[in-house]
């Protein structure tokens, strides 16, 4: 998932949301059972359509409030990418009955914390506070939902782009092997579709967007209908119920949102391209498409990951790393969208090692996985961190409300994590086998990134064709 | 329908009552009467709830401390050892301590570096190990069923590594890598000039890790370095969460009977620091960046100040928030920047107060005058408001809670204690010490430890298009230094 903050500097809270929560049974016992993946919850829906979704856990009076709009990079038109994450930051510049700097003062400036984060899927806001700062949390999110355009401001929009550019900037251009994931998404997609470009949005398109684009956007987006709203932590859930209905109950409910045409893709022919960067140390990466979290081929695919890269018992960890000592890292995985996923693969060479050496090393270390698949011990190493990461995520209100809102908006389930944890626990060595077989084809991007003047430096160089960012790729893609 | 409501702002209260009044007998109405201007006020403060732990010694003199947490079978432990790479490091082996941290999971004398991973994977956790500048850490998280048999692992690693030749040829390649990556990357190449800068080549704050010192570590140097920085007698064991103090207490001396009693803990003492030098801008040269990375400051005082309460309410106002002075100007008034704040590296030795952010290649003289504009302002030419001083005491009194919140955050909250010598009952004073600072404290120790004439500007940027605008901003003399932080000699 690519995604990008308001706040930088206090992105490590999002690393704890990435983990689904599980709630400790009453008995104690902490087997890796289904019966210990458990969040307790209660869900329903206001009569405008906003979902709600609360879960008291009164370890820490602390509670975490997380409001999830069904809009991301992918709803935007061409010619206005990045516009869903500009809109992210244009809602912290205050809204009708919140002037500018007081969602700060009352969340950061209490002891607490905000931040918003944008994907191609979703946009999500977030305040963590004090468990008496509650019910002005609920009020700070109400009023942008309800009332933002009443105090729509040019000047703030215009400073909130040139920082989303800074943004750009820092986090993609200034950053050496920064605009790999813009490449490989344009080279993985057609222009048309919806994930062919990035998050961050192009410079140009940044400075296009208007006043307009900002006013249709909410009003179509930012209704309660395409919105969830999760309350976590030290509440009394009475309380928390006449909350939601007074600040949140009278937001009029928007037109019904269509959603846009995104399907999985299949790349008719691989692509090799090259990329200069200023770096001294060249790098290789191939992205594969594959399927988004409604396909449940993704457990098998995350599963994979494990059983290529990270541990040094992993395959491509263990040939690469270890007994060649052809490389200095190597890294892979599934990355899972809402509607498309890709499965990814870097590896950083050791000096007087070419990419083309590696890249025949990864694919002949592939190739044995797609013919023998993975042992039985391998599927069980896989999953036995799966408890642990689970248990770990209960420890964070925050963490628990971004799981609850992804299950309740990209499944319609806000428990879907137990499914989630029970599929991935399933996956089978013939699982394992079959998506390697059906994915890791050479239907896939190659792309090479060197130091600049350095093309030689590319994987299969004389096949390799250069791309700049004026000039991005596109792929033959069919259907 | 009511996207737009009243705004109430302005109408007296008289007014307000009358209009709920009104409204109360029409119920298609009476959500009207719901006044959003007014900010919901804060409930009754929720008691600080701070974890207690028992205090106990190991027989081979390690000492012990055990924070009970039973709503979720989960365990953190930690080993820490006072004293890191600046009191055990030879400065002709700077990244030693860090060679020798990764050098233990590279197999015992049972076990191979791949038998210790698979190990680990099976039990679903990874024991972590980490040397610091002044303190190290082995440490991991588990569920309470896989415990006993974790810290076995860790035991296994800390008294029976076999240090294999090969593998450290292995690692060093890995980071001589990491370390060339490192020097393309602007936010990198800043770390490693910054602490030169402010502290010399002498001192070890300003010693980086370099190829020639990588390159001269050997197997001897690693088995040594561990053999005299892994001590009982400068340890912490720190458990917390789903444990009995006694059962854990009885677990660890048995995973660790053959560590044998020895070492202390280590003196803080660092050589003096350099002469300060009048306010200069280090300029170094990253052509074609798109935005020039800032790191202004000087060295700091340690953690142990008793200006440490007001330092922090201070630096809370300048640099610690999103809507604090620097970020609140600079990032979402001026647009120059994704994000500016400022710190100080507070420690045993005399850690930097650092501000900076990275900013707009075309806005970098600009920053700088709006960087020196705050850094005046908090000295006194902007006078602290009452809010601003409510808001950063506020800030930092109410986070407390979240210190607590998982077991290796109280965790480290009490090794944190027992690392700097701060009292067992720190956190419930906290509160108190923070409300007492006033707005002279906040001026007084702006101006004793930003020392503005003696400022070190370290700018990493586009040096064709910047360096002229800097220099007519008037504000310091520009001396270019490589990415090592060496003087160049061209121009």
């Amino acid at each position: 998932m690519s995604t990008s903050v308001r706040n930088i500097t206090r992105i490590a809270i999002l690393a704890l949301a990435c983990c689904a929560a599980v709630q400790r049974p009453p008995s104690g016992g902490s087997s890796a059972g289904s019966d210990t993946i458990r969040i307790p919850f209660e869900s329903y829906t206001l009569p405008n359509g906003l979902t709600v979704i609360l879960s008291a856990d009164h370890t820490t009076p602390t509670v975490a409030v997380n409001v999830w709009y069904h809009v991301g990079s992918k709803n935007e038109m061409p010619g206005r990418t990045g516009f869903a994450h500009l809109f992210e930051h244009i809602m912290f510049t205050g809204s009708g009955h919140v002037p500018y700097g007081l969602h700060d003062k009352l969340t950061e400036g209490v002891g607490g914390g905000n931040n918003g984060t944008t994907s191609n899927d979703r946009t999500t806001y977030f305040e963590t506070v004090p468990s008496n700062y509650l019910e002005s949390a609920l009020w700070l999110e109400s009023d942008r939902m309800g009332f933002l355009l009443d105090k729509l401001d040019i000047a703030k929009l215009n400073a909130q782009r040139d920082i989303v550019k800074n943004e750009r900037r820092q986090s993609y251009e200034n950053q050496p092997y920064g605009l790999v994931s813009e490449i490989l998404s344009h080279a993985t997609y057609p222009a048309s579709h919806p994930y062919s470009w990035s998050v961050i949005g192009s410079m140009a398109d940044l400075s296009a967007a208007s006043e307009e684009d900002v006013k249709n956007f909410f009003r179509l987006y930012y209704a309660p209908n395409n919105a969830f709203l999760a309350v976590v932590g030290d509440f009394d859930p009475a309380q928390a119920r006449a909350w939601v209905a007074k600040y949140f109950g009278d937001i009029s409910r928007g037109k019904p949102v269509t959603r846009p045409s995104a399907p999985p893709v299949t790349l008719a022919s691989g692509q090799r391209l090259v990329y200069e960067d200023r770096v001294q140390v060249p790098r290789l990466y191939i992205e594969w498409p594959t399927v988004g979290v409604k396909n449940d081929d993704q457990y098998a695919l995350d599963v994979l990951g494990s059983i290529l890269t990270g541990p040094r018992t992993a395959r491509l960890t263990k040939a690469l790393v270890y007994d060649q000592q052809a490389a200095a890292s190597v890294s892979a995985y599934q990355s899972s969208n809402e509607d498309v996923g890709e499965f990814f693969l870097m590896v950083i060479p050791r000096p007087n090692h070419s990419l083309t050496d590696l890249e025949a090393s990864a694919d002949a270390i592939i190739e044995k996985l797609k013919k023998e698949g993975p042992t039985e011990d391998e599927i069980r190493r896989a999953a036995a961190g799966d408890e642990l990461a689970f248990l770990r995520g209960l420890e964070s209100n925050l963490g628990k409300a971004m799981t609850l809102c992804d299950g309740a908006g990209f499944h319609g389930d806000p428990g879907y994590f137990r499914t989630e944890y029970q599929k991935s626990q399933a996956v089978t060595a013939a699982d394992v086998k079959r998506v390697a077989n059906k994915y890791l084809t050479d239907g896939r991007v190659v792309l090479s990134v060197v130091p600049l003047g350095k093309l030689d430096q590319a994987s299969k160089p004389s096949e390799s064709k250069k791309v700049t960012i004026e000039k991005m790729p596109s792929p033959e893609v069919k259907r | 329908m009511k996207r737009k409501s009243p705004n109430l702002k302005f109408v007296g209260v008289f007014l307000c009552a009358l209009a709920l009044l009104a409204f109360a007998s029409f119920p298609l109405l009476s959500q009207q009467a719901l006044d959003r201007t007014k900010i919901p006020p804060a409930g009754k403060a929720p008691v600080l709830r701070v974890p207690t732990w028992t205090r106990t010694t190991l027989a081979n003199g390690a000492e012990l401390m055990v924070s009970e947490k039973h709503d979720l079978p989960l365990v953190s432990f930690s080993l820490t050892i006072l004293g890191g790479s600046y009191q055990f490091e030879p400065a002709s082996r700077r990244g030693l301590a860090g060679i020798t941290a990764a050098m233990m999971s590279e197999g015992t004398k049972t076990r191979d570096g791949d038998a210790l991973s698979s190990a680990m994977q099976l039990l679903g956790t990874t024991v972590g190990v980490a040397i610091g500048t002044e303190s190290g850490t082995m440490s991991f998280v588990s569920t309470s069923s896989k415990f006993a048999a974790t810290l076995d692992i860790l035991a296994d690693m800390l008294l029976n590594p076999t240090f294999p030749g090969d593998a450290l040829e292995r690692l060093r390649a890995q980071r001589l890598v990491a370390l060339t990556q490192a020097k393309a990357q602007p936010a990198s190449i800043a770390e490693r000039v910054f602490p030169r800068v402010l502290y010399g080549s002498a001192h070890p704050f300003g010693q980086n890790v370099t190829e020639e010192s990588y390159k001269a570590i050997t197997r001897d140097d690693v088995v040594a370095f561990h053999k005299t920085y892994f001590q009982p007698g400068r340890a912490l064991i720190m458990v917390s969460g789903d444990v009995n103090p006694a059962a854990v207490k009885a677990t660890i001396e048995k995973a660790l009977a053959n560590w044998s009693a020895g070492g202390s803990k280590p003196a803080f003492s660092y050589p003096e620091l350099p002469e300060r030098r009048a306010t200069t801008i280090y300029l170094v040269d990253k052509p074609g960046a798109a935005q020039s990375t800032f790191a202004i400051g000087n060295p700091g005082p340690p953690r142990n100040t008793p200006d440490y309460y007001a330092i922090q309410v201070m630096n809370t106002m300048l640099g610690g928030l999103f809507q604090s002075r620097l970020n609140a100007n600079i990032r979402e008034e001026k647009g120059y920047s994704y994000g500016v704040s400022s710190s100080f590296a507070f420690g045993k030795g005399p850690g930097p107060f650092r501000a900076g952010g990275d900013v707009q290649s075309a806005k970098t003289d600009a920053a700088l005058i709006e960087f020196m504009k705050e850094l005046r302002g908090i000295e006194g030419s902007r006078p602290v408001s009452d809010e601003e001083l409510t808001t950063a005491k506020d800030a930092l009194i109410q986070r407390l809670p979240s210190t607590f919140a998982s077991v290796s955050a109280i965790n480290g909250a009490i090794a944190t204690l027992w690392t700097q010598g701060l009292p067992d009952t720190y956190y419930q004073e906290y509160g108190r010490a923070v409300g007492a600072v006033t707005k002279d404290d906040v001026v007084r120790v702006a101006k004793k430890y930003i020392d503005l004439d003696h400022l070190n500007i370290v700018i990493v940027g586009d040096r064709a298009s910047i360096e002229g605008p800097l220099k007519a901003t008037g504000i310091a003399p520009i001396v270019v230094l490589d990415i090592e932080g060496n003087p160049t000699t061209s121009r």
